[in-house]
């Protein structure tokens, strides 16, 4: 009999048996953890979605097409005068077609040069970690290419390395157990969904977007600057194709009523008259248009002048182009459009134009084989276009909100993966044009149909295209930027790539439910795309968005939502509608017919009241799953209302859209709900929310609409809404436990909670996200007491015997490579590069100091303690020695990596890096340094509720305060953190947690389950009386000095408390001479580099008010740029002193006692001895006790009178006399450069010398 | 400066990986052993050796727990 099932139920309980359990033996059929693995899907889903299921990448090669490319060269129109003009015919030029016909994506494994691996050739993600390398899978395409109308010919190319999205299809994880994912060294909750580039984890982030396939009508003053005539009205449709790229159609609004068709294409903007593209679309007359934007001759809409002025505005303004008929209108815009779009350059006009509708024209409604119905299609939905842009303008609707959730979908990093992929495709195939036209010019003129090209397509064309499309996107993944040449229909270029941190579990996961808003919206400097709108109920946690510059920008989605990564089957809405009444004929005016559209495809007409009967019995049908109507399906019934919501029912069933749970109430079932429907529909929250006869559907739990992290908050629901924003923020930072893969990790930096503990106090999701298995936190006895004073100001006190005990305590693991080959340690190299080894030179001494650190083989024994400057590695040159085939040592010198760091580590493990080939000799080793943190003062900590505070003692446990039972806190915060926050739920905490710690048992922290009848100190302090303890959760508190009570109770209780990962450790910044700016002699700045701190013009107006003047004399001279310069007492200039070269005996003697007094009192002045270490050799620079210094300006030159004994000579043999009345001062380095810069704008300064 | 590191007495002739490996190896340097990452097995490298496992051509290789006795003043 098979072992029973996983069990993936999950309460609030401890479960410690059952987690066991799972940690010894990880299942062998599925996770336990359900939830978690559905936390992620969106990113895999999307993926996959590429290569199986819709397959997204087939629908791109169809979407980019054949490409065809002419021989022979273009005639100029004077050629082709005169060839007409002979009558001869145009010459036959031959056409290559190109296409790509197939992707394969292969997984990972090892290259075929590899000989030495015969069994398992997988390359897993794990290797790809510890190697620092990319976990990447092999990328090839069928390329195929005829001749004129030959034979299709095929080559299958190789393009590269194409990183792979972990536990997606192409990765060898896909289908693992918890028991395998541990055999491959990864977490047994490993849920993927990320890529390995580098070793580096990546994701690529979500990103909101308009909701596609449905026409948003828009008021946007900036439309008005688009040019003359043109008003802030507006429609836009963001059209995507079957392969999730999109095209972004408008319509703008003239103020004489006319309008205008825009889009952009490959980066640049184009405008075309609507009409053209109407009659292009279809064989259509004025009349129909008309009837199809105001309606029938007897409908409603034929009395609203403001629509049928304007369209007979627009049906006027039209006749000047003189295109009527649907060939002339393609050939219009064909001839227009043909150079951007890229066809062959002998495609027809009309073909041309066709090819424009295609790609261009609401690709959603046809993108490849057009039909006409397609096209008419198309034809009626810009037809409502111009009708909800008329009515908009008329002021009949509101402007839809582009910042609502309604209007938004979520680009997944899945499609966005695919969209770059397949421009990539087609630009590779694009780029066949140059290199064509080059191999024509090359082989004088040869064409396609010589033999000659069969064999040098391949080899003198495709292969000198750049086939390296894996390296684009590793590029993309490893930097966030997109290089495109189309924009993607997408705002931002940059930004869209995170990596994923493993600080503790909570942040990782959170990566994953994270949405952007869009880099562009961040340098908006309205607020408005930030606020948090209602319409984000149940979708956006209003909880879980940072606060400062990204807030209201990255949000992250609420536990319950998800994310459609397919198109559900539809094929029978439709059948349904027709059933149910909906009709074709249709008319402007709203109260008489509105639309029924499915996934931005008109499906006809109804009334606004059949609309509402409609809208109920589909949704009826949805939810008992008849009639065929997928339950995912998104029925949004806009009912009518005065200068609201444009009406209609409006149909989503296509992937990236948002959904979550809800309760129907009739049926008592499942329903899903997209942000789209939600604003019209009616959602009770709690049952006492009901109204009967309005509500339809009821929440499964208030706790749904928050996140994952934010549901983490004990009774949230009681706390002051911001401080739960910091919790969200804090818990993001804890020291908590990142996995349990750790020795198989490489990231830069992790930290790790070496006493983590299940909190008493949490939600049953705790569990079901399983996040027992990464602990974040300690559960502390915490007293709220002023105690000492060092509780003072948030800051805290640590019982010093459980700091001994292991509270809080940490570590961080530091991995770092050490490459011998500075350049890119991640090519591969030829033996004979190889210009280095690790390892002792042989023959060389190998002194005992330097095995301290190091083994034999020149690398570091696992435990070493590492010290600032310890030796990590041994390496030496060498040079390949084909003979021997061996590397040689000449020079017998031995070098080494030292450690840098100035924080004593020890090598926890060392990874030894070969290459994918496995040819290769050492280049690089990983070594992972651990890093022991305790808790010191000036750590940060923090409860649960946003709480933070700093250690600021570490108490003896003697002079603790103690309780009756004699417990005494772990931790003393201040009593005064707690009015001004309102964090009432710490409390509750505290109390729950006693009484759960007493008791035994897990107590439920669910926010919303407490009211103001049943409260929740109510039912804690019941539990606390059973205990034994004070209703109030207050106890009588010795003093731990005097042994005295303290006068009042004090409320004590047990608190989860997180470390933050801000450590004392990583921010002290000291010093008192240290690394100094070359130029300026003034201290750098930057802790990382032992700078200083900058006393900056406020300090040091702070300081001349309290007169500390020897603290500025210090500050800003002597542990500055305090340098000693020549002066020229009677000039007062710094520039004209000079050293003279020789000079005479007696002269030289005077000045130089001169010179030595003016020393001596300089380095008086100045403090500490190294400044006078430091005279001697200044003195000497500057011309020394022993030269002379003079001042060229005050001297003249000599004359044959002058004694020898005052002559003096500069460099050049200049003989003079005088200006010896010079001496050294001390002034700020800069001082002089200043002095040159004056000198050089014809300033001259003076400087007065006293004494 | 004082070290804390217990230090091996006569090191220039203990070996902490294999005695021998040192009058063997004269030039090509010391043979050390080394654990792959893949299939856990010993492989025995020495200087300027390419970098895979002997047994599964694996190419991580971790390098062994020390023989050396590593000793720290607790404070």
């Amino acid at each position: 009999m098979a072992p029973a099932a996983t069990d993936t139920n999950w309460s609030v309980n401890y479960d410690v048996l059952k987690r066991e359990k799972l940690f010894r033996n990880p299942p062998k059929d599925h996770t336990a953890f359900p939830a978690l693995a559905a936390a992620i899907r969106p990113h895999v889903d999307s993926f996959n979605a590429l290569f199986d299921g819709p397959k997204t990448l087939e629908a791109a090669l169809k979407d980019i097409g054949t490409k065809t490319f002419i021989d022979g060269a273009d005639e100029t129109p004077e050629q082709k005068k005169a060839r007409q003009a002979e009558g001869r015919r145009a010459p036959k030029r031959n056409k290559l077609h190109v296409r790509v016909k197939e992707v394969f994506l292969d997984k990972p494994v090892l290259p075929a040069a590899n000989k030495f691996t015969t069994r398992n050739r997988n390359i897993y993600p794990s290797e790809c970690r510890e190697r620092h390398a990319s976990y990447r899978g092999k990328l090839r395409a069928r390329l195929e290419w005829k001749v004129n109308n030959g034979d299709w010919m095929e080559s299958v190319r190789e393009l590269g390395q194409v990183p792979i999205m972990l536990r997606s299809n192409r990765c060898h994880l896909e289908n693992a157990t918890p028991n395998e994912l541990v055999d491959h060294k990864e977490e047994s909750e490993e849920l993927g969904g990320y890529f390995i580039v580098n070793g580096n984890e990546k994701l690529i982030r979500m990103l909101v977007v308009g909701k596609r396939n449905f026409p948003m009508s828009i008021i946007r003053g900036s439309f008005v600057r688009r040019g003359h005539t043109y008003t802030k009205y507006g429609v836009l449709i963001r059209s995507v194709r079957p392969d999730q790229t999109s095209q972004t159609n408008f319509l703008h609004y003239l103020t004489d009523g006319n309008l205008t068709f825009r889009f952009s294409w490959r980066k640049s903007e184009y405008l075309v008259p609507v009409m053209m593209i109407l009659k292009a679309l279809v064989e259509t007359n004025d009349r129909e248009i008309f009837e199809g934007i105001v309606g029938g001759s007897s409908s409603e809409g034929i009395k609203n002048t403001f629509v049928t002025d304007r369209v007979e505005l627009l049906l006027r303004v039209y006749k000047s182009f003189n295109t009527h008929s649907r060939s002339s209108c393609r050939a219009f815009l064909g001839e227009k459009f043909k150079p951007v779009l890229g066809v062959a350059a002998d495609m027809s006009n009309e073909d041309a134009g066709t090819e424009f509708l295609r790609k261009v024209v609401l690709p959603h409604l046809g993108n490849h084989n057009v039909t006409e119905t397609q096209d008419y299609d198309k034809f009626k939905m810009i037809l409502f276009m111009i009708r909800k842009l008329y009515s908009l303008v008329a002021g009949d609707c509101a402007p839809d909100n582009p910042d609502a959730v309604s209007n938004q979908e979520i680009l997944l990093g899945g499609f966005l993966y695919g969209m770059i992929l397949k421009e990539r495709l087609e630009e590779w195939v694009r780029s066949f044009q140059p290199l064509l036209r080059d191999w024509t010019n090359r082989n004088q003129g040869a064409k396609f149909t010589d033999s000659v090209f069969e064999r040098d397509f391949l080899a003198k064309v495709v292969k000198r295209s750049n086939e390296n499309i894996g390296g684009a996107l590793e590029y993309f993944l490893s930097t966030g930027n997109l290089v495109s040449p189309t924009g993607l229909d997408l705002q931002q270029p940059s930004g869209y790539t995170v990596m994923a941190e493993k600080i503790n579990f909570y942040r990782f996961i959170s990566h994953f439910r994270m949405v952007h808003r869009g880099s562009f919206f961040a340098q908006l400097k309205t607020t408005t795309v930030r606020k948090l709108l209602p319409e984000s109920w149940g979708f956006f946690c209003p909880v879980h968005t940072p606060d400062g510059a990204p807030c209201g920008l990255l949000n992250h989605l609420a536990h319950k939502c998800l994310i459609a990564t397919s198109d559900v089957d539809t094929t029978h809405v439709p059948k349904a509608l027709i059933q149910l009444g909906v009709r074709s004929e249709s008319s402007a005016s709203m109260t008489e017919s509105v639309t029924v559209q499915l996934d931005g495809r008109i499906i006809g007409y109804c009334s606004p009241k059949q609309a509402s009967a409609i809208a109920n019995t589909l949704r009826r049908w949805k939810v008992m799953g008849s009639d065929k109507i997928p339950r995912e399906l998104e029925i949004g019934y806009i009912p009518n209302s005065t200068g609201g919501q444009y009406p209609g029912i409006y149909m989503f069933s296509q992937a990236a859209r948002m959904y979550r749970p809800v309760k129907h109430l009739g049926l008592d079932k499942l329903d899903f709900v997209g942000p789209f429907e939600q604003p019209f529909m009616e959602i009770a929250c709690l049952p006492q929310d009901l109204i009967p006869g309005v509500s339809t559907h009821i929440e499964f739990s208030p706790t749904n609409i928050l996140s994952i992290v934010a549901n983490m908050t004990p009774f949230s629901d009681q706390n002051q809404s911001p401080r739960n924003m910091y919790q969200c923020q804090m818990s993001k930072q804890t020291m908590g436990t990142p996995g349990t893969a750790i020795d198989f990790r490489t990231d830069n930096k992790l930290y790790r909670l070496q006493t983590g503990q299940t909190p008493i106090v949490r939600p049953p999701l705790y569990n079901a996200y399983g996040l027992d298995n990464f602990p974040n936190g300690t559960n502390a006895v915490v007293a709220i007491i002023s105690y000492t004073g060092y509780d003072m100001d948030d800051a805290m006190i640590i019982n010093k015997s459980s700091h001994e005990r292991g509270f809080g305590h940490g570590t961080i693991y530091k991995t770092k490579v050490h490459s011998l080959d500075e350049k890119d340690s991640r090519r591969g190299k030829s033996r004979r590069e190889v210009s280095k080894l690790f390892g002792f030179a042989p023959g060389g001494e190998i002194r005992a100091e330097w095995r301290a650190t190091l083994d034999e083989d020149g690398f570091p024994h696992i435990g070493a303690r590492m010290k600032e400057g310890s030796l990590v590695a041994a390496w030496h040159t060498v040079r390949y020695d084909a003979a021997s085939d061996s590397y040689v040592n000449v020079d017998g010198i031995t070098h080494f990596v030292k450690y840098k760091d100035q924080e004593d580590g020890y090598i926890d493990s060392m990874r030894i890096m070969g290459a994918e080939s496995g040819v290769e000799p050492c280049q690089a080793i990983s070594v992972k340094y651990r890093v022991p943190r305790k808790p010191i003062i000036g750590d940060k900590f923090s409860s649960r509720h946003g709480q933070k505070g700093v250690c600021s003692q570490l108490w003896p446990a003697v002079d603790m305060p103690f309780s009756e039972s004699g417990i005494q806190p772990d931790l003393i915060i201040n009593p005064h953190a707690f009015p001004s926050r309102m964090t009432i739920a710490q409390m509750i905490e505290s109390m729950a947690g006693k009484a759960g710690a007493l008791h035994g048992h897990p107590q439920d922290s669910t926010p919303f389950q407490f009211s103001e009848q049943n409260t929740a100190a109510d039912y804690f302090g019941h539990q606390l009386r059973k205990a034994g303890y004070n209703y109030f959760g207050n106890e009588p508190l010795y003093s731990g000095i005097t042994g005295k009570e303290f006068a009042a109770d004090i409320f004590i209780g047990v608190v989860h408390y997180q470390r933050l990962r801000h450590m004392v450790n990583d921010k002290f910044q000291v010093r008192t001479t240290g690394p100094v700016n070359q130029l300026t002699g003034q201290p750098i700045k930057g802790r990382a580099k032992g700078g200083g701190i900058r006393v900056g013009e406020m300090e040091r107006d702070s300081l001349i008010a309290h007169g500390a003047a020897h603290l500025l004399q210090d500050r800003l001279m002597n542990c500055s740029d305090s340098t000693r310069a020549w002066i020229c007492r009677d000039c007062g200039s710094f520039l004209s002193t000079q050293v003279a070269v020789s000079g005479a005996g007696s002269s030289k003697a005077r000045s130089s006692s001169a010179a030595a007094k003016a020393i001596a009192a300089c380095s008086s002045s100045a403090t500490g001895e190294s400044t006078s270490q430091q005279s001697s050799g200044a003195n000497a620079a500057l011309g020394g006790l022993a030269g002379i210094v003079r001042c060229r300006r005050c001297a003249r030159e000599a004359v044959f009178e002058d004694s020898r004994a005052e002559i003096w000579e500069d460099g050049d043999g200049q003989r003079f006399v005088g200006g010896d009345n010079v001496t050294i001062v001390a002034v700020p380095g800069v001082l002089k450069f200043l002095d040159v810069e004056l000198a050089a704008m014809g300033i001259r300064m003076k400087f007065w010398v006293d004494n | 400066m004082s070290r804390e590191a217990y230090q091996v007495p006569n090191m220039g002739t203990q070996n902490a990986f294999g005695a021998d490996s040192m009058g063997a190896g004269s030039l090509d340097g010391p043979v050390v052993a080394y654990l792959c990452g893949e299939c856990n097995s010993r492989v025995s490298l020495k200087r300027g050796d390419q970098i895979r496992c002997k047994e599964c051509g694996h190419r991580v290789l971790y390098k062994e727990r020390t023989k050396r006795m590593v000793q720290f003043e607790a404070r």
